[in-house]
């Protein structure tokens, strides 16, 4: 990997049709996490048709989420390739054909395959781009725009329920499955919102850049995303991401955070309703979170764009994880009706702020650039504890017949996760003000050299005068 | 039989009993003021139930609502046992209802039993209904409700499958019938489902309580309500379930209208960015840059960079 400093020949602009990208990413987003779980609706149906069990039949909803979290590596490939345009209307394309097809199916099998694993994978070729094109089109409001397009998720699932209920109710499974397929079509219209960003070239600046760099006659977008894909697939084999200090960071604080992460809004219905709350109201609850953490999601992103908090993101984002795990450990012993509301609201904000800033403070590690090829890599390890929390959970209440159970641990969890993220930043960032000031110290001196003998004294001068300087800094 | 006494907490207690051939059930209240009662038990061959029901103070209306009882043929014994009426007069009157209409000739005169007024009836577990005693001293009244048990897991909305399907109708109780029987609504009359007769047509599954019809092969003529019957000694328990068959052309419709909406939407969107970029490429040969000459140094990160972007934020806001 080239070590030194490269300029990116454009600045993202940071509106303008920015904005219609944000709207088309809030479509693809919230395809991607609300789709798999909208389908529970038509489970019971489907139990009965084929004649299975509820858990055979709940497979096609998780293995819809795995392949979408798993899928991640191949959509960076093909993004880093041709664009994110082509790549959201393939999945679109992908994911309609998997339900046209599944409603016709004959066998739970046919389930499984259509809808998880060519579902799955059209919306992780729907996920991935989105994220990386918002990436690419902002970065002073980045964390507006990420939080606006993650919103997309809890709106997409509040529209989903009852239209899924609807379709049910006239159509039944196989007719909702068709009608479905024409609704994830709308996945395309997104893709063909996302126009590729034309790169007008700047002042050439002479810098230590390889040659291919230096070509910036007519760039655009797709002819950085080819030199970068000669780049990102040294990149994507070498695997090097992997010694970024930050990332490994990252990497191993969401993990743990994940696993905790979903099983309470999984069993937030059974909860209540194992204290005594009407079938209805638990499901109110649900809409509740849904609306909580739809405001929370561009809320937090606000707050995160603004001068104080964006310098600090990676703080806030533990801050944040550490907020819903204590809303765990404390708020789930609120008894009552009200008190499960409280805490169902308190939860929704949390999960909000969370799901906000996951992808922002991965671009903000990284870079814009390399966003793309790391979120494949993430989601794809992402994809084990998001597949094995909920029913490992489940197994423990099967196991302790109590859902405090779940509270304390998955909160404990939280907790954990985002006391380690703050810590190991905090360290992180300690390592590279040192090491910064340790190569700005090297970069002075190397440039002193180059210039012409009659400047010579002068840098040494300066040179002198750095190090000086250095040696009051470590005092 | 030696009767058990038991001496209890709660206001009033109703035991149940059950035998193989002849079951006698007897609903003993108590009306009382105090919280002290008693009740009396007859222990049988088959294990005594006992349903607890605690009664407030001064309540003079109780309800008992017990279900098996129309289960099978028995002969059913209903006990109000009143106590502690103030005054302790020695007899105490009072009458049988059904339904809320007076029963004839059940007029009863009983004479106090150590500080109780026992009244009896016996009546067939055909002959089910509301049953009251009414005593004329205090107009306590006590109510037997027998209900009938319902299926669970209603169905209120039809279920929609298409021809050429299969579809399975569902029908759940809490206890296990006798028997299950399926029936179709043919204008306003009702068609014994055979299986053997056509077997390639319907398929009865009984598994205990859970019954479950699966028609094959639908047709439009398929389409219509299905009475799923369970049957017991009385009288049968029955629920309907509506079945709508579609043909495929139904659902597609509306998809082909989201299609074309699709569609639509896609060629505009791709075409007016073809005619914007054509309007910015006539408009603009010498273009400058378009984005402002400051750049950003988005960094290629290093093995262990964040690098310089902290700071460039924190430089440029």
């Amino acid at each position: 990997m080239p070590s030194d400093v490269t300029d990116l020949v454009y600045t993202p602009p940071d509106g303008g049709w920015g904005w219609v990208v944000v709207v088309a990413s809030f479509i693809s987003i919230g395809f991607a996490f609300s789709f798999p779980k909208s389908l529970t609706i038509y489970f019971k149906e489907i139990q009965e048709h084929f004649i299975i069990s509820y858990s055979e039949i709940a497979w096609v909803s998780s293995i819809m989420m795995a392949t979408t979290y798993a899928g991640g590596p191949v959509s960076s490939v093909l993004v880093n390739r041709y664009g994110s345009r082509a790549v959201v209307i393939i999945g679109g394309l992908m994911v309609s054909a998997a339900m046209i097809t599944a409603s016709f199916a004959t066998s739970v099998m046919h389930l499984f395959i259509c809808v998880g694993v060519i579902g799955g994978f059209g919306l992780a070729f729907n996920l991935q781009p989105s994220l990386t094109i918002t990436a690419k089109y902002f970065f002073v409001k980045r964390p507006i725009a990420n939080g606006l397009a993650m919103a997309g998720s809890p709106v997409l699932l509040s529209v989903l329920a009852p239209l899924n209920q609807f379709l049910f109710d006239n159509f039944g499974w196989r007719g909702s499955f068709l009608i479905l397929g024409g609704v994830l079509l709308h996945c395309c219209v997104a893709g063909s919102l996302m126009r590729p960003i034309k790169i007008k070239p700047a002042v050439k600046k002479p810098t230590h850049q390889s040659v291919t760099e230096v070509d910036v006659t007519h760039q655009t977008a797709e002819t950085i995303n080819r030199q970068g894909c000669v780049e990102k697939v040294n990149r994507f084999i070498d695997l090097s991401i992997f010694k970024h200090r930050g990332f490994l960071i990252y990497l191993v604080g969401n993990v743990v955070m994940l696993f905790g992460f979903f099983a309470p809004i999984v069993f937030l219905v059974p909860y209540a309703e194992q204290h005594g709350i009407d079938e209805h109201d638990a499901v109110l609850l649900l809409s509740i979170f849904s609306l909580a953490d739809t405001v929370a999601c561009p809320g937090t992103g606000f707050i995160a764009s603004t001068g104080w908090i964006r310098p600090n993101i990676q703080y806030f984002f533990s801050f944040a994880v550490a907020c819903n795990g204590v809303c765990h450990l404390t708020c789930s012993l609120l008894s009552g009706y009200v008190g499960l509301v409280v805490y169902t609201i308190i939860f929704g904000l949390t999960c909000g702020m969370v799901g906000a800033l996951k992808f922002e403070v991965l671009m903000d590690l990284v870079g814009a650039h390399q966003f793309s090829s790391t979120v494949g890599l993430v989601t794809v390890i992402e994809c084990i504890p998001v597949l094995l929390g909920p029913p490992i959970f489940g197994l423990l209440v099967d196991i302790f017949k109590d859902y405090k159970f779940i509270h304390f641990t998955s909160g404990g969890m939280l907790l954990t996760s985002g006391v380690f993220l703050f810590i190991m930043n905090y360290y992180n960032y300690r390592q590279l003000e040192n090491k910064e000031k340790a190569s700005k110290k090297e970069l002075q001196i190397s440039s002193a050299n180059e210039l012409p003998a009659r400047e010579e004294a002068n840098d040494k001068e300066a040179a002198v005068n750095m190090r000086s300087e250095e040696a009051t800094y470590s005092t | 039989m030696p009767r058990l006494a038991r001496t209890q907490q709660s206001c009033w207690d109703a035991p149940l009993f059950s035998m193989a051939n002849v079951i006698h059930i007897i609903f003993l209240l108590l009306y009382c003021d105090t919280i002290h009662s008693e009740t009396t038990s007859l222990p049988e061959l088959n294990p005594v139930i006992t349903i607890r029901k605690d009664l407030s103070r001064g309540q003079s209306h109780v309800k008992v609502i017990e279900e098996p009882a129309v289960l099978s043929p028995q002969t059913i014994e209903l006990l109000c046992n009143l106590s502690d009426i103030p005054n302790n007069p020695p007899s105490v009157t009072g009458y049988w209802t059904k339904d809320g209409q007076e029963i004839e000739n059940s007029k009863e005169t009983v004479n106090r039993n150590n500080d109780q007024y026992i009244f009896k009836k016996t009546i067939q577990a055909a002959d089910v209904g509301n049953y009251s005693c009414v005593f004329r001293e205090n107009d306590a009244q006590v109510t037997f409700v027998f209900d009938v048990p319902v299926m669970k897991d209603k169905r209120d909305k039809p279920i929609v499958s298409y021809t050429g399907d299969t579809v399975a109708l569902k029908c759940t109780l809490k206890h296990i019938p006798k028997t299950w029987s399926w029936y179709k609504v043919n204008n306003t009359e009702k068609d014994l489902i055979n299986v053997t007769a056509s077997p390639l047509k319907y398929n009865i599954i009984i598994h205990k309580n859970v019954t479950k019809l699966s028609v094959l092969n639908l047709t439009e003529a398929d389409a219509g309500v299905y009475i799923c019957s369970a049957e017991f000694d009385i009288k049968p328990i029955e629920s309907q379930v509506e079945l709508r068959v579609l043909s495929f052309l139904e659902p597609l419709k509306p998809f082909l209208v989201i299609v074309v909406e699709v569609i639509v939407l896609v060629t505009l969107i791709l075409v007016w960015e073809k005619c914007k970029t054509r309007q910015d490429h006539n408009t603009a040969t010498t273009e400058n840059d378009v984005y402002p000459e400051q750049t950003s140094k988005l960094t290629h990160s290093d093995s262990n960079g964040m690098e310089t972007t902290t700071r460039q934020r924190k430089l440029e806001q």
